[in-house]
Protein backbone atom coordinates (compact mmCIF):
# COMPACT_ATOMS: atom_id res chain seq x y z
CA UNK A 1 0.00 0.00 0.00
CA UNK A 2 1.26 3.32 -1.00
CA UNK A 3 1.37 5.72 1.77
CA UNK A 4 1.79 9.23 1.39
CA UNK A 5 4.56 11.18 3.23
CA UNK A 6 3.53 14.24 4.47
CA UNK A 7 6.52 16.40 4.23
CA UNK A 8 7.42 19.34 6.36
CA UNK A 9 6.31 23.00 4.72
CA UNK A 10 7.91 25.14 7.96
CA UNK A 11 11.20 26.50 6.92
CA UNK A 12 12.80 25.55 10.60
CA UNK A 13 11.91 22.08 9.79
CA UNK A 14 11.23 19.60 13.01
CA UNK A 15 13.41 20.47 15.23
CA UNK A 16 11.09 20.08 18.13
CA UNK A 17 8.22 18.14 17.59
CA UNK A 18 5.77 20.44 18.38
CA UNK A 19 5.82 23.83 16.98
CA UNK A 20 5.19 26.98 19.15
CA UNK A 21 2.61 28.88 16.56
CA UNK A 22 -1.12 27.84 16.17
CA UNK A 23 -2.09 28.48 12.31
CA UNK A 24 -3.36 26.43 9.87
CA UNK A 25 -0.50 25.04 7.75
CA UNK A 26 -0.67 24.31 4.53
CA UNK A 27 0.17 20.36 4.98
CA UNK A 28 -1.56 18.25 2.61
CA UNK A 29 -0.82 18.82 -1.04
CA UNK A 30 -4.05 17.70 -2.56
CA UNK A 31 -7.27 19.69 -1.50
CA UNK A 32 -8.95 17.23 0.64
CA UNK A 33 -11.79 14.90 -1.03
CA UNK A 34 -15.02 13.53 0.60
CA UNK A 35 -14.85 12.79 4.12
CA UNK A 36 -11.93 14.16 4.87
CA UNK A 37 -13.08 17.44 3.80
CA UNK A 38 -15.01 17.24 7.00
CA UNK A 39 -13.27 16.12 9.47
CA UNK A 40 -10.02 18.02 8.21
CA UNK A 41 -11.68 21.71 8.89
CA UNK A 42 -11.01 23.35 11.88
CA UNK A 43 -7.52 22.27 12.29
CA UNK A 44 -8.94 18.43 12.84
CA UNK A 45 -11.22 19.11 15.68
CA UNK A 46 -13.84 17.11 14.37
CA UNK A 47 -11.75 14.08 14.42
CA UNK A 48 -11.71 14.53 18.41
CA UNK A 49 -15.48 14.92 18.11
CA UNK A 50 -15.81 11.76 16.65
CA UNK A 51 -13.76 10.34 19.08
CA UNK A 52 -15.77 11.11 21.71
CA UNK A 53 -18.80 10.56 20.29
CA UNK A 54 -17.65 6.80 19.60
CA UNK A 55 -16.98 6.73 23.47
CA UNK A 56 -20.34 8.29 24.07
CA UNK A 57 -22.57 5.91 22.73
CA UNK A 58 -20.58 3.22 23.42
CA UNK A 59 -21.19 4.03 27.15
CA UNK A 60 -25.15 4.51 26.68
CA UNK A 61 -24.82 0.89 24.38
CA UNK A 62 -23.08 -0.73 27.64
CA UNK A 63 -25.75 0.85 29.50
CA UNK A 64 -28.67 -0.23 27.14
CA UNK A 65 -27.48 -3.82 27.63
CA UNK A 66 -27.54 -3.88 31.06
CA UNK A 67 -30.96 -2.65 31.37
CA UNK A 68 -32.08 -5.12 29.26
CA UNK A 69 -30.63 -7.67 31.48
CA UNK A 70 -32.58 -6.21 34.47
CA UNK A 71 -35.57 -6.84 32.70
CA UNK A 72 -35.43 -10.13 32.17
CA UNK A 73 -34.81 -10.82 36.14
CA UNK A 74 -37.90 -8.30 36.82
CA UNK A 75 -39.88 -10.48 34.47
CA UNK A 76 -38.39 -13.90 35.87
CA UNK A 77 -39.49 -12.60 39.60
CA UNK A 78 -42.84 -11.58 38.41
CA UNK A 79 -43.90 -14.35 36.08
CA UNK A 80 -42.31 -17.59 37.80
CA UNK A 81 -42.04 -16.42 41.33
CA UNK A 82 -45.27 -14.61 42.21
CA UNK A 83 -45.03 -15.37 45.61
CA UNK A 84 -41.60 -14.20 45.75
CA UNK A 85 -42.79 -10.39 45.74
CA UNK A 86 -46.36 -11.00 46.20
CA UNK A 87 -46.16 -8.32 49.52
CA UNK A 88 -44.97 -5.76 46.94
CA UNK A 89 -47.96 -5.60 45.53
CA UNK A 90 -50.04 -2.74 46.24
CA UNK B 1 -26.89 -16.62 48.43
CA UNK B 2 -25.94 -13.06 50.88
CA UNK B 3 -27.65 -9.71 49.94
CA UNK B 4 -25.91 -7.69 47.95
CA UNK B 5 -25.39 -4.86 50.60
CA UNK B 6 -23.15 -7.87 52.29
CA UNK B 7 -20.39 -8.22 49.14
CA UNK B 8 -20.63 -4.77 47.62
CA UNK B 9 -20.33 -1.31 49.95
CA UNK B 10 -23.25 0.40 48.24
CA UNK B 11 -23.27 3.87 49.88
CA UNK B 12 -19.35 3.74 48.71
CA UNK B 13 -20.50 2.74 45.11
CA UNK B 14 -23.00 5.62 45.05
CA UNK B 15 -20.31 8.26 46.42
CA UNK B 16 -17.65 7.24 43.95
CA UNK B 17 -20.62 7.44 40.86
CA UNK B 18 -21.34 10.33 41.95
CA UNK B 19 -17.66 11.22 42.23
CA UNK B 20 -16.87 9.67 38.51
CA UNK B 21 -19.67 11.74 36.70
CA UNK B 22 -18.47 15.17 37.99
CA UNK B 23 -14.72 14.15 37.38
CA UNK B 24 -15.17 12.81 33.62
CA UNK B 25 -16.60 16.01 32.84
CA UNK B 26 -14.35 18.21 34.04
CA UNK B 27 -12.05 16.41 32.03
CA UNK B 28 -13.98 16.75 29.07
CA UNK B 29 -14.17 20.30 30.11
CA UNK B 30 -10.56 20.26 29.79
CA UNK B 31 -9.50 18.43 27.16
CA UNK B 32 -11.85 20.80 24.61
CA UNK B 33 -11.02 24.32 26.59
CA UNK B 34 -7.09 23.68 27.35
CA UNK B 35 -4.96 25.44 24.84
CA UNK B 36 -2.12 23.02 23.66
CA UNK B 37 1.40 23.35 21.55
CA UNK B 38 0.65 22.91 17.98
CA UNK B 39 1.73 19.22 16.63
CA UNK B 40 2.37 18.41 13.24
CA UNK B 41 -0.14 16.83 11.63
CA UNK B 42 -1.82 15.85 14.76
CA UNK B 43 -3.24 19.25 14.62
CA UNK B 44 -5.93 19.33 17.19
CA UNK B 45 -6.53 15.45 17.32
CA UNK B 46 -3.41 15.82 19.91
CA UNK B 47 -6.78 15.71 22.31
CA UNK B 48 -7.61 12.61 21.61
CA UNK B 49 -4.96 11.32 23.45
CA UNK B 50 -6.97 11.94 26.35
CA UNK B 51 -9.74 9.96 25.42
CA UNK B 52 -7.84 7.06 23.44
CA UNK B 53 -5.19 6.41 25.39
CA UNK B 54 -7.09 5.78 28.98
CA UNK B 55 -8.95 3.31 27.01
CA UNK B 56 -6.18 1.06 27.03
CA UNK B 57 -5.03 2.07 30.32
CA UNK B 58 -8.65 1.21 31.63
CA UNK B 59 -8.32 -2.32 29.79
CA UNK B 60 -5.19 -3.05 31.59
CA UNK B 61 -6.39 -1.92 34.64
CA UNK B 62 -9.72 -4.07 34.25
CA UNK B 63 -7.25 -7.14 32.92
CA UNK B 64 -5.30 -6.73 36.00
CA UNK B 65 -8.60 -6.91 38.11
CA UNK B 66 -9.97 -9.89 36.42
CA UNK B 67 -6.80 -11.90 37.01
CA UNK B 68 -6.49 -11.06 40.66
CA UNK B 69 -9.89 -12.41 41.20
CA UNK B 70 -9.23 -15.46 39.29
CA UNK B 71 -6.35 -15.83 41.41
CA UNK B 72 -8.24 -15.47 44.39
CA UNK B 73 -10.80 -17.92 42.82
CA UNK B 74 -8.20 -20.73 42.32
CA UNK B 75 -7.38 -20.30 45.89
CA UNK B 76 -10.72 -19.98 47.67
CA UNK B 77 -13.59 -21.00 45.03
CA UNK B 78 -15.24 -18.91 46.14
CA UNK B 79 -18.06 -18.01 43.11
CA UNK B 80 -17.89 -14.38 44.10
CA UNK B 81 -14.70 -14.39 42.44
CA UNK B 82 -15.52 -16.41 39.64
CA UNK B 83 -18.06 -13.46 38.81
CA UNK B 84 -16.20 -10.78 39.33
CA UNK B 85 -13.50 -11.99 37.03
CA UNK B 86 -15.78 -12.66 34.79
CA UNK B 87 -17.40 -9.38 34.57
CA UNK B 88 -14.52 -7.53 35.18
CA UNK B 89 -12.88 -8.78 31.70
CA UNK B 90 -16.68 -8.01 30.23
CA UNK B 91 -16.05 -4.33 31.12
CA UNK B 92 -12.92 -4.84 30.24
CA UNK B 93 -12.99 -6.09 26.82
CA UNK B 94 -15.50 -2.98 26.20
CA UNK B 95 -13.17 -0.57 27.07
CA UNK B 96 -10.60 -2.41 24.57
CA UNK B 97 -13.31 -2.06 21.78
CA UNK B 98 -13.64 1.53 22.61
CA UNK B 99 -10.00 2.26 22.37
CA UNK B 100 -9.76 0.06 18.98
CA UNK B 101 -12.30 2.16 17.49
CA UNK B 102 -11.11 5.23 18.32
CA UNK B 103 -8.08 4.70 16.96
CA UNK B 104 -9.18 3.64 13.51
CA UNK B 105 -10.64 6.93 13.72
CA UNK B 106 -7.58 8.75 14.28
CA UNK B 107 -5.31 6.73 12.20
CA UNK B 108 -7.52 7.78 9.35
CA UNK B 109 -7.16 11.05 9.50
CA UNK B 110 -3.50 11.56 10.65
CA UNK B 111 -1.66 8.17 9.61
CA UNK B 112 -3.55 7.21 6.00
CA UNK B 113 -4.37 10.70 5.29
CA UNK B 114 -5.21 11.37 1.21
CA UNK B 115 -5.39 7.34 1.02
CA UNK B 116 -8.91 6.99 1.94
CA UNK B 117 -7.58 3.73 3.69
CA UNK B 118 -9.02 3.33 7.60
CA UNK B 119 -7.20 0.05 8.06
CA UNK B 120 -3.57 -1.09 7.38
CA UNK B 121 -2.63 -4.01 9.63
CA UNK B 122 -0.41 -1.89 11.70
CA UNK B 123 1.79 -4.29 13.85
CA UNK B 124 0.57 -1.79 17.22
CA UNK B 125 -3.52 -2.36 15.80
CA UNK B 126 -3.21 -5.98 14.71
CA UNK B 127 -1.66 -7.18 18.28
CA UNK B 128 -4.63 -5.40 19.99
CA UNK B 129 -7.14 -7.43 18.02
CA UNK B 130 -5.86 -10.75 18.67
CA UNK B 131 -5.36 -9.17 22.49
CA UNK B 132 -9.14 -8.73 22.45
CA UNK B 133 -10.06 -11.92 20.80
CA UNK B 134 -7.98 -13.89 23.48
CA UNK B 135 -10.31 -12.29 26.35
CA UNK B 136 -12.91 -13.13 23.37
CA UNK B 137 -11.88 -16.84 23.79
CA UNK B 138 -12.19 -16.49 27.57
CA UNK B 139 -16.35 -15.92 26.91
CA UNK B 140 -16.42 -18.84 24.64
CA UNK B 141 -14.65 -21.05 27.03
CA UNK B 142 -17.07 -20.11 30.04
CA UNK B 143 -20.20 -21.16 28.21
CA UNK B 144 -18.55 -24.28 26.83
CA UNK B 145 -18.26 -25.93 30.19
CA UNK B 146 -21.53 -26.86 31.89
CA UNK B 147 -20.35 -27.32 35.78
CA UNK B 148 -19.93 -24.08 37.59
CA UNK B 149 -17.19 -24.94 39.56
CA UNK B 150 -15.14 -26.81 36.59
CA UNK B 151 -16.08 -23.72 34.70
CA UNK B 152 -14.62 -21.63 37.08
CA UNK B 153 -11.32 -23.60 37.59
CA UNK B 154 -10.72 -23.78 33.48
CA UNK B 155 -11.96 -19.99 33.02
CA UNK B 156 -9.51 -18.43 35.71
CA UNK B 157 -6.09 -20.87 35.02
CA UNK B 158 -7.52 -19.31 31.00
CA UNK B 159 -7.83 -15.77 32.52
CA UNK B 160 -3.92 -15.77 33.85
CA UNK B 161 -2.60 -16.78 30.62
CA UNK B 162 -4.35 -13.91 28.99
CA UNK B 163 -3.31 -11.59 31.17
CA UNK B 164 0.28 -12.91 30.84
CA UNK B 165 0.36 -11.97 26.90
CA UNK B 166 -1.67 -8.69 27.62
CA UNK B 167 2.30 -6.55 28.02
CA UNK B 168 3.65 -8.65 24.99
CA UNK B 169 0.95 -8.25 22.70
CA UNK B 170 0.11 -4.45 23.77
CA UNK B 171 3.72 -3.27 24.19
CA UNK B 172 6.64 -5.36 23.63
CA UNK B 173 5.59 -6.75 20.38
CA UNK B 174 4.34 -3.70 18.47
CA UNK B 175 7.38 -2.02 19.74
CA UNK B 176 10.40 -3.93 17.78
CA UNK B 177 8.81 -3.83 14.34
CA UNK B 178 7.57 -0.86 11.66
CA UNK B 179 4.60 0.76 12.85
CA UNK B 180 3.27 3.78 12.91
CA UNK B 181 1.57 4.46 16.35
CA UNK B 182 3.73 6.62 18.89
CA UNK B 183 6.01 4.34 20.46
CA UNK B 184 7.40 1.66 17.97
CA UNK B 185 10.33 1.70 16.18
CA UNK B 186 11.02 5.10 14.80
CA UNK B 187 8.52 6.87 15.84
CA UNK B 188 8.53 8.97 19.07
CA UNK B 189 7.11 7.89 22.64
CA UNK B 190 4.52 9.26 24.50
CA UNK B 191 7.24 11.12 26.41
CA UNK B 192 8.55 12.86 23.63
CA UNK B 193 5.67 14.14 21.75
CA UNK B 194 3.47 15.21 24.55
CA UNK B 195 3.77 18.72 26.11
CA UNK B 196 3.77 18.94 29.77
CA UNK B 197 0.45 20.67 29.80
CA UNK B 198 -1.46 18.09 28.15
CA UNK B 199 -0.79 15.83 31.17
CA UNK B 200 -2.53 18.61 33.13
CA UNK B 201 -5.61 16.71 31.56
CA UNK B 202 -3.93 13.09 30.54
CA UNK B 203 -3.55 11.47 33.46
CA UNK B 204 -6.83 13.16 35.19
CA UNK B 205 -8.64 11.33 31.82
CA UNK B 206 -7.03 8.16 33.20
CA UNK B 207 -7.73 8.14 36.50
CA UNK B 208 -11.58 9.25 34.81
CA UNK B 209 -12.21 6.18 32.52
CA UNK B 210 -10.78 3.93 35.23
CA UNK B 211 -13.23 5.16 37.57
CA UNK B 212 -15.97 4.49 35.16
CA UNK B 213 -14.92 1.13 34.70
CA UNK B 214 -15.15 0.82 38.53
CA UNK B 215 -19.02 2.05 38.25
CA UNK B 216 -19.97 -0.44 35.32
CA UNK B 217 -17.93 -3.15 36.74
CA UNK B 218 -20.01 -2.87 39.91
CA UNK B 219 -23.30 -2.27 38.27
CA UNK B 220 -22.53 -5.93 36.34
CA UNK B 221 -21.52 -7.32 39.65
CA UNK B 222 -24.64 -6.22 41.52
CA UNK B 223 -26.69 -7.44 38.65
CA UNK B 224 -24.85 -11.29 38.28
CA UNK B 225 -25.44 -11.34 41.73
CA UNK B 226 -29.08 -10.94 41.49
CA UNK B 227 -29.09 -13.27 38.88
CA UNK B 228 -27.64 -15.86 40.90
CA UNK B 229 -30.59 -14.97 43.55
CA UNK B 230 -33.53 -15.60 41.43
CA UNK B 231 -31.73 -18.95 39.67
CA UNK B 232 -31.86 -20.10 43.71
CA UNK B 233 -35.49 -18.85 44.30
CA UNK B 234 -36.15 -20.49 41.03
CA UNK B 235 -34.59 -24.01 42.41
CA UNK B 236 -35.84 -23.96 45.79
CA UNK B 237 -39.49 -22.99 43.94
CA UNK B 238 -38.83 -26.24 42.20
CA UNK B 239 -37.54 -28.49 44.75
CA UNK B 240 -40.59 -27.72 47.18
CA UNK B 241 -43.16 -28.15 44.12
CA UNK B 242 -41.62 -31.81 43.17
Amino acid sequence: MNLQVLSDTTEAGLATPYDTIWATAAVPTKPPQGIERVMLAEDKLYVVLAVVLIIWFGVIFFMFRTDRKLDRLERALQERIPEANADLRP
Amino acid sequence: MAETGQILNLRRYRQLRNAVVVWLTLVVLGAFLLRIPRIHILEHTARNLYFHVPMWFTLMAAALVSAYHSLRYLQSGDPIRDLRAREAARVGIFFGLLGLATGIVWARFTWYLGTSLWWNFDPKQSFVVIQLLIYGAYFVLRSAVEDPEKRGRVAAVYNLFAVVTMPFLLYVLPRQMESLHPGAEGSPAFSDITHPIMRLVFYPAVIGFIGLFWVLYTQRVRLALLEQRVEMLQATMLEAKS
